[in-house]
């Protein structure tokens, strides 16, 4: 299971967007959250302990900040007495609410980072929620090439030497925008969404054999490129195989399982004659049909049905 | 299949030429050949694979072959980076 440290999740830039600042606990930074849920401890705070999501990060709001300054002293310390003595990854505080020193001192000796955001509460929990579902988004590494062709992300699987990058050149060569070659990281960035894209030390450079490695963005231009890009295909190639049934109808379709999604696949046989980048374009535009609904060999056929149970 | 591990002890670590060599020896065998550094894998027989998986001295790389002549081009590779690519 990953997990990462409350330094690492509030590094420079995102301490930058979240306009935060570390008041107390510099000593918890070290400690580590496994995931990214969120606790308000408003009941909490007024007593009431029983389910207290303890193991998440701490969002006071105004309305929390508002409690503990109407309260006593006495009942203060009794509450951050028996808050503190669980374990808390870290408090935030919103609205550039400052805590009081009875707080910091607590979240100190308990190691406990406080830090406070000058955003308010809803924006701030969207946007932790947002960082968080970045870090502990599931990804994997693919040996492939992602084209973005006419708004469809196509993903080319296949072995070494089976055409992959130059089927890519070819694609950019007719306008379509290069992601990432030969490797692809894949995110799911969402229950039922991947996201590809290339490494940032390789980014839009590619191995042609015969001229060795080149740039695609310097040789095509900006709008050859694009960073990232939802998967919405994957084409197979692969070498022409007698033994295997290609499709022929297009009735069924095929699914290549990445991360627990079924993404629709199709294999092209790379074989001598066949001009593998208009086919690809070509199964990029019918899966754009099937996405709004048009699926033209099931029409086909509906039409054939009829037109024999009419018996002409 | 056969899975080995290596540390990279080039100073440069895997810059083109090196990646270049690891590609040649994998290409010379019909197996798939994979690198893997902290669980992410890099196609063996593709310079860009290999060059993305940024490579640096003291890496600690696991070679993976599957197929014919796994164990030749295993020991291969794993000479190739213990001599420094030399």
């Amino acid at each position: 299971m990953k997990s990462i440290k409350i330094n690492d999740v509030f590094n420079e830039k995102r301490s930058q967007d979240l306009q935060i600042k570390l008041m107390a606990g510099q000593n918890g930074t070290e400690n580590v959250v496994k995931f990214g849920d969120l606790n308000r401890p408003g009941l909490t705070l007024s007593g009431f302990f029983d389910f207290f999501a303890s193991d998440r990060i701490q969002i006071f709001g105004l309305g929390e900040s508002a409690y503990l300054s109407s309260i006593s002293d006495e009942s203060k310390e009794n509450i951050y007495k028996q808050f503190f003595s669980y374990q808390i990854p870290c408090c935030i505080f919103s609205h550039g609410a400052v805590p009081d020193d009875s707080f910091l001192k607590y979240a100190d000796s308990s190691n406990v980072p406080v830090y406070v955001s000058l955003i308010g509460s809803t924006r701030l929990v969207t946007m932790l929620v947002h960082i968080f579902d970045e870090i502990f988004a599931e990804k994997v590494t693919l040996h492939g090439t992602l084209v973005d062709v006419s708004g469809i992300g196509v993903l080319l699987l296949g072995s070494s030497g089976v055409g992959k990058s130059e089927t890519a050149l070819e694609l950019v060569e007719r306008g379509h925008r290069l992601v990432a070659d030969d490797m692809v990281t894949i995110v799911k960035t969402d229950s039922s969404l991947l996201m590809g894209k290339g490494s940032e030390m390789l980014k839009h450079h590619m191995e042609i054999r015969g001229i060795g490695i080149i740039n695609i963005k310097e040789i095509f231009g900006i709008r050859s490129v694009r960073r990232k890009k939802r998967l919405d295909l994957i084409v197979k190639l692969e070498e022409w195989n007698p033994a295997e049934e290609y499709e022929r109808l297009g009735l069924d379709e095929e699914f290549y399982e990445i991360l627990g999604l079924n993404i629709p696949m199709v294999k092209i046989p790379v074989g001598p004659g066949r001009n593998i980048p208009v086919i690809i374009e070509t199964a990029a535009f019918n899966q754009s049909l099937k996405k709004s609904g048009i699926y033209s060999a099931r029409e086909l056929d509906e039409k054939i049905k009829k037109w024999i149970s009419k018996g002409e | 299949m056969v899975e080995k591990e290596v540390t990279v002890t080039s100073d440069a670590g895997v810059h083109a030429r090196p990646a270049m060599m690891i590609v040649r020896e994998a290409m010379r065998y019909p197996c798939k050949v994979t690198l893997i550094k902290d669980e992410v894998e890099a196609d063996g027989k593709s310079i860009m694979s290999v060059l993305g998986l940024a490579i640096l001295s003291g890496t600690k790389l696991k070679i993976r072959a599957e197929g014919d002549g796994e164990s030749e081009v295993i020991d291969f590779i794993i000479r190739l980076i213990e001599s420094d690519f030399k």
